[in-house]
């Protein structure tokens, strides 16, 4: 009677057991949690597999390794709690990004209200002060400068792998202002990361080109207000 | 078309987020024209540079178990939520009912007269007999 009575919002389906879990994907896993049977070995599934990319993006949104872990936990924290009400209208991964960005965006508020910018850090697991070290650094500086709607819609593409209708989705925009703010966050991106690179490096100017390797320096941006140069080439 | 317009499509082509038609030419364009491949090398630039500045984070170890510590936490405090409205209830009640106790039982002290106590015997005085226990008839003796 009771399992009847109990409102089961994704369909209902066996116990998961250890080896069940490692192979479900997201949704089964999702109704899982709402199974008080496997809800706790769903629960903990869903946080082996997404931690390091949660805990990712919240530390390219918020720049330092303690305030990341904090606002991941959180995010895990209130999937947690939210979870009786998930319909199973996104993805499971669209759904934790998005409150891990509203988490990270909440924190940066409250941070640029209330203190004055800390000294950026390097993460816990970083090797040596190589370049890559020093990009990374470089990175962070560039992400924190740019307005948070960038930020947010830059890295949930490129470090959430999150398409434009999810990206839209998570954040409650449009499709077409998904697409016109990566845009011009990545020119943004661009025209901070070579501002910032000529000031470390003493007023030397950008250098470089992508290839295999990411590239210190990135060509002056081509976006409406740089000075792009027309190939000429006219599309017939 | 331009360079420029098409250099609008770069962000949605790199993401592959490009309509069919627009992407065909994008990319006819891109084999003909430098400048639009720098470009958008330096799109792709920018992605390398973001995936590489978390590609060294680690996970610290204690991070599930704060997570799930927090989630049986939470749970916890749930139900002491829901206990509350009755305990607390209960545990005033019993407050005020000790208090009232309290206060009847100093005011009943104060005013009810001195219990009255039986006279103490002086020393070497009198002193009660002790009480008679009548005795039962003893078998006839013949």
């Amino acid at each position: 009677m009771e399992e009847a009575l109990r409102p089961r919002l994704l369909p209902a389906q066996e116990p998961l057991d250890g080896q069940a879990l490692a192979s479900a994907g997201d949704t089964e896993l999702m109704a899982a949690c709402q199974d008080p049977e496997s809800a706790s070995g769903g629960f903990q599934e869903l946080l082996s597999r997404y931690r390091k990319s949660a805990l990712a993006l919240a530390y390219q949104m918020l720049g330092n390794v303690e305030d990341a872990e904090d606002a991941a936990q959180e995010a895990f924290v209130r999937v947690f709690q939210a979870m009786p009400q998930f319909r199973g209208q996104a993805a499971f991964s669209t759904w934790l990004y998005r409150i891990v960005t509203n988490t990270c965006l909440a924190r940066i508020r409250k941070r640029r209200s209330n203190a004055p910018l800390e000294t950026l850090s390097e993460p816990a697991g970083a090797d040596s002060p190589s370049d890559r070290v020093t990009d990374g650094l470089l990175t962070r500086q560039v992400l924190r400068q740019m307005s948070p709607g960038l930020q947010a819609v830059l890295l949930l593409r490129v470090e959430g792998g999150l398409s434009y209708r999810e990206i839209a989705e998570a954040l409650g925009l449009p499709i077409g202002t998904v697409r016109s703010r990566l845009s011009k966050a990545r020119i943004a991106f661009r025209k901070l990361w070579n501002e910032l690179l000529r000031e470390t490096a003493g007023g030397a100017p950008a250098i470089g080109e992508g290839g295999a390797t990411p590239a210190r320096g990135l060509p002056a941006s081509g976006g409406r207000a740089s000075s792009a140069v027309d190939c000429g080439e006219e599309e017939r | 078309m331009t360079c420029r317009s098409f250099q609008k499509d770069l962000s949605s082509y790199l993401d592959g987020e490009l309509p069919g038609a627009r992407s065909a030419r994008l990319e006819a364009h891109l084999r003909v024209c430098h400048h639009c491949q720098k470009e958008m090398a330096a799109l792709r630039g920018i992605n390398d540079h973001i995936r590489a500045a978390s590609r060294h984070l680690r996970v610290s170890q204690d991070f599930d178990q704060r997570v799930l510590r927090t989630v049986g936490y939470y749970r916890v405090t749930t139900a002491r939520r829901e206990r509350r409205p009755l305990t607390k209830p209960l545990v005033v009640l019993a407050l005020i009912l000790l208090a009232l106790f309290g206060l009847i039982r100093q005011y009943l002290t104060r005013n009810l007269p001195l219990p009255v106590r039986a006279p103490q015997p002086a020393v070497g005085g009198y002193a009660p007999a002790p009480h008679a226990v009548p005795t039962l008839p003893g078998p006839e003796r013949r």
